[in-house]
């Protein structure tokens, strides 16, 4: 194991990282830029070194200067933790290239599952479904019309060159699509200079299920169960729960075995996720794979009874995952995150400032991952999130009601916090009943 | 009991404000600071933070405490360092230093040099003047923005 592990982020996961090395009898430094030198991970960790300016582009960002960190304090790992540098295959390069070691997978995955169309043919090659479309663009409104009719409508026309909505033309039949083809074309024309599209099934009402994995040297490579994250607004996941009403034993095998052949595919190391969309007839496809430890990894924590952080450090000191060779992970009972933001919960404005008071939630089946104290001020340089509360319950039900509790014993004053928001979502009926798609947030949308 | 650091924070605030004098008590620590400077520059930082944070009564101003500090303080200039790195005061081991304290700096000669991941990147003086400290020790590692000179403007 490690003697000193450098942690190149901040907040909260800086914590949930300095925990696990403290348990392993790891020292840590913490860095951090001068906005956070109040910043819990900063008075909690053994040594710290200021970087830079509150920007993260000068600080938490910025390669030489992480690196000049772990040269000076004689860091020999780091832990890129989420955001920021995680997913930059540069930064694990020039970590190994300094003779430290980069605690995640290899450079090499890290690129090719940040390229969509490489990670989409190597996973497809791997026999993960990936959603059925043109992947290139359409030489002709009747190779849109020929494929269409493949694939079955509904499909979605999108502009190659595109992002962010434009250039997008749904279409349900024949008609609509010779109509689309040529507004997307103008479209994606206007938009990106480039009027190339393609073309993909849509999937109407998909729920965002994502697969825990982890990878060690030995070659072993496992899944450690699904994690529904359908509520989401914008991207940003709200709420996340394991396990998923949706699947049953036989699908959720099925699924599992999909993450780790994609995994595989990628000659994946330490943890990552594969997320999937799973359509309403139960048919799933792969969407991208996340190279880091992520923000949800403690709702699969508190199923499964492994510490994913720890397994991180391990892994990436050449040790073994220490889940036995024979022994299945037993997923028991359900567990709920809950993202609490520092931000208003109707309009979702960002609500930085001074915490004037702070009593956390506790008791039975209650976690709380946070960097949050009394007297702390939130900056408004970073991202909004300020704690993750995580209940577990026997089932589902139990676990919605003990988020209710601990989501009203959760105080905070100073700052506008989204707990109201969550508590609105448990009444929803469809919350209630487990009726789940990425579309669920669309009822709060301003 | 004040910090050092609150102390030269409490100092910039009067320089900065133009007004006539600062008093605070402070859980039985007082401290005064006037604008205007009534002590010849005194090089004791630490006694007079040590001082200045004795219970003590709160008029008067007295004698090597935090005025004296104030005047010391006052219209130096911190050259900061702009990276994290280690902190050399030579070009190498058997060199003389760049500077001295007493040395008097044209702005744009350098000051040091902050090693970082094998790059030496010399430190420049952004003000002409005078060096009154050296703030790190040689080989020490420093901060981004640790202070590394004080400077008095020529």
């Amino acid at each position: 194991m490690f003697s000193k592990v450098l942690i190149a982020n901040r907040g909260e996961i800086a914590v949930r990282i300095i925990a696990a090395c403290r348990e392993l009898g790891v020292a840590t430094v913490a860095v951090h830029s001068e906005a956070d030198r109040e910043c819990l991970h900063v008075k909690l960790a053994d040594q710290s070194v200021c970087i830079g300016p509150a920007s993260s582009e000068g600080s938490y960002l910025n390669v030489s200067s992480v690196m000049a960190a772990a040269e000076i304090t004689g860091a020999e790992a780091i832990h890129p933790g989420y955001g920021f540098l995680a997913e930059n295959a540069h930064f694990a390069e020039v970590i190994s290239e300094c003779g430290l070691t980069f605690i995640g997978p290899t450079a090499d995955a890290i690129r090719l599952m940040g390229d969509k169309a490489q990670a989409r043919r190597s996973v497809a090659a791997a026999e993960v479904p990936v959603v059925p479309g043109s992947e290139r663009a359409l030489a002709s409104r009747d190779e849109a019309l020929d494929l269409a009719r493949v694939i079955g409508y509904p499909v979605i026309l999108k502009a190659s060159a595109g992002g962010g909505g434009r250039g997008m033309r749904l279409a349900t039949r024949d008609e609509e699509l010779r109509a689309a083809f040529d507004t997307a074309r103008s479209e994606a024309e206007k938009a990106f200079g480039d009027d190339s599209v393609y073309l993909e099934k849509y999937l109407e009402r998909p729920r965002h299920i994502e697969f825990q994995v982890l990878a060690d040297s030995r070659g072993r490579v496992i899944h450690l169960g699904e994690r529904e994250c359908s509520i989401q607004r914008r991207h940003q996941k709200v709420i996340e729960e394991s396990p998923s009403v949706a699947l049953t034993p036989e699908l959720r095998a099925e699924m599992g075995h999909a993450a780790v052949a994609a995994a595989r595919a990628a000659k994946y190391l330490n943890a990552g996720t594969v997320e999937f969309l799973l359509a309403e007839d139960g048919s799933y496809y792969f969407m991208e794979m996340n190279t880091r430890i992520q923000v949800e990894h403690p709702v699969t924590e508190l199923v499964t009874g492994v510490d994913l952080v720890k397994e991180q450090l391990r892994i990436a000191a050449g040790e073994p995952m220490s889940i036995p060779k024979r022994r299945q992970v037993v997923a028991t009972g359900h567990a709920i995150e809950f993202r609490i933001n520092a931000e208003d919960p109707t309009t979702f404005a960002p609500s930085p400032g001074r915490i004037t008071h702070l009593s956390l939630p506790g008791g039975p089946g209650v976690r709380v991952d946070t960097h949050l104290y009394s007297g702390y001020t939130i900056p408004s340089h970073y991202d909004s999130l300020m704690a993750k509360l995580l209940v577990w319950g026997e089932d589902r039900d139990e676990a919605i009601v003990r988020g209710r509790r601990a989501l009203e014993m959760f105080r905070v004053e100073g700052v506008k916090t989204s707990i109201p928001l969550h508590l609105k979502i448990l009444d929803e009926d469809d919350f209630r009943a487990g009726r789940l798609s990425t579309h669920f947030m669309d009822r709060y949308a301003q | 009991m004040f910090k050092f650091d609150e102390i030269c924070e409490l100092i910039r605030l009067v320089a900065s404000t133009g007004v006539a004098a600062l008093e605070i008590d402070h859980g039985g620590s007082k401290l005064r600071i006037d604008g205007v400077p009534s002590v010849v520059f005194a090089d004791a930082p630490a006694a007079a933070a040590a001082a200045a944070a004795a219970p003590r009564p709160a008029a008067g101003p007295a004698p090597g405490s935090a005025e004296a500090l104030a005047a010391a303080d006052e219209g130096l200039h911190w050259v900061a360092s702009p990276i994290v790195g280690t902190f050399y005061r030579a070009p190498n081991p058997d060199a003389e230093p760049y500077v001295k304290v007493g040395d008097i700096v044209h702005e744009g000669q350098t000051l040091c040099i902050v090693e970082a991941m094998k790059l030496m990147n010399e430190i420049e003086s952004d003000v002409a003047g005078t060096i009154v400290k050296v703030l790190p020790d040689n080989a020490q590692p420093v901060e981004y923005g640790e202070r590394l000179f004080a400077v008095r403007p020529a």
